[in-house]
């Protein structure tokens, strides 16, 4: 992301202000990247959970293999399919709390965009290339 | 609206676990005529400190993404030290399918037991008892998420220097810009007075 001054020859006053207006847009940037790949890998995990719990209920057997750190530990179904369900809720969850992050960090992101775009107009520059 | 001074704002800090701040310059003019800098070096000072501040970046990204392994690690072992424990009063041995190697297992009958071993590495594994082994474990949890929040703090402290610095150099080679421009055009005035 390109922010700096691309206008040759125009004497633009920057602030103090304006600097740490800068650099939160930068953090809110790296934010909203990092929360974009958390939402995807925790949206996997959803899924991955969902699938879980439905081939649980298409399988006969009493004993299912469920892994636990890094063994597959035997355990009655019962107990796999309540440990899928607190599972499948946790993710769940943390998923609609970084979807709300992400809004609140976009929300945020475009009310600076609009108080910096004033100030500098042209010579700044705030999307994504 | 802007002060001589080329120091940075009161209240910052003047750097952070060895990582300078970057001052941030009111005034073009005065700072390039109180540090006695001509532009280019002016500019060439900044790409530099640039430059440093990508490396240490470097470093810290390569920590973070170890801390970043680490915990889930930490939290799998918690996990099945709570499973053994949850079985101890039953006295039903739990059967494992683990890895041998890769694509092999093998099966492991794990019975009614008290403790625990635990690998604290370099070779070195521990025998604790259940609830030690909780304690010790829970700990390790706790300190590598407080590494990884101070880790994130730096960060993000590193990239606010970063972003200063940028701004810095594209002031000053904009503040050159302008007053080669304004050189240019004097002359030519002059010259258009005189005849």
């Amino acid at each position: 992301m390109q922010q700096q001054g691309s206008k040759s020859g125009s004497e633009m006053e920057v602030t103090w202000e304006d600097q740490q207006n800068i650099n939160t847009f930068s953090r809110l940037n790296n934010r909203f990247h990092d929360l974009d790949d958390e939402i995807k890998s925790a949206k996997e995990k959803c899924d991955n959970l969902e699938d879980a719990g439905n081939e649980l209920i298409l399988a006969d057997e009493e004993m299912v293999r469920f892994q636990i750190g890094e063994v597959f530990a035997h355990l009655p179904r019962d107990e796999v399919e309540t440990r899928i369900e607190d599972m499948k809720e946790a993710t769940c969850k943390s998923l609609e709390k970084l979807e709300e992050e992400k809004v609140s960090i976009v929300s945020q992101m475009s009310a600076l965009k609009k108080v910096l775009y004033a100030k500098f107009k042209d010579s700044i520059n705030l999307e994504e290339d | 609206m802007s002060s001589s001074s080329p120091s940075g704002s009161g209240g910052e800090l003047t750097e952070r676990r060895g990582i300078p701040a970057a001052k941030f310059i009111q005034d073009v003019e005065t700072y390039l005529s109180q540090s006695g800098l001509d532009p280019n070096s002016a500019l060439a000072f900044h790409q530099e400190r640039l430059q440093q501040y990508k490396v240490v970046e470097m470093k810290l990204l390569a920590q973070q993404r170890d801390l970043q392994a680490k915990i889930p690690d930490i939290e799998k072992c918690l996990e099945v030290v709570a499973t053994l424990e949850a079985r101890k009063g039953t006295g039903e041995a739990l059967l494992a399918d683990f890895e041998v190697s890769e694509g092999i297992y093998s099966r492991a009958c794990i019975e009614d037991t008290d403790s625990v071993c635990l690998w604290l590495g370099a070779n070195v594994m521990l025998e604790y008892s259940c609830d030690e082994a909780t304690a010790l474990l829970k700990n390790n949890l706790e300190n590598a998420k407080a590494s990884l929040e101070v880790l994130v703090a730096d960060l993000q402290f590193l990239r606010d220097q970063v972003t200063v610095t940028q701004v810095t150099i594209a002031r000053v080679y904009n503040w050159d810009v302008h007053q080669r421009r304004v050189k240019q055009v004097t002359p030519t005035a002059i010259a258009a007075a005189d005849s």
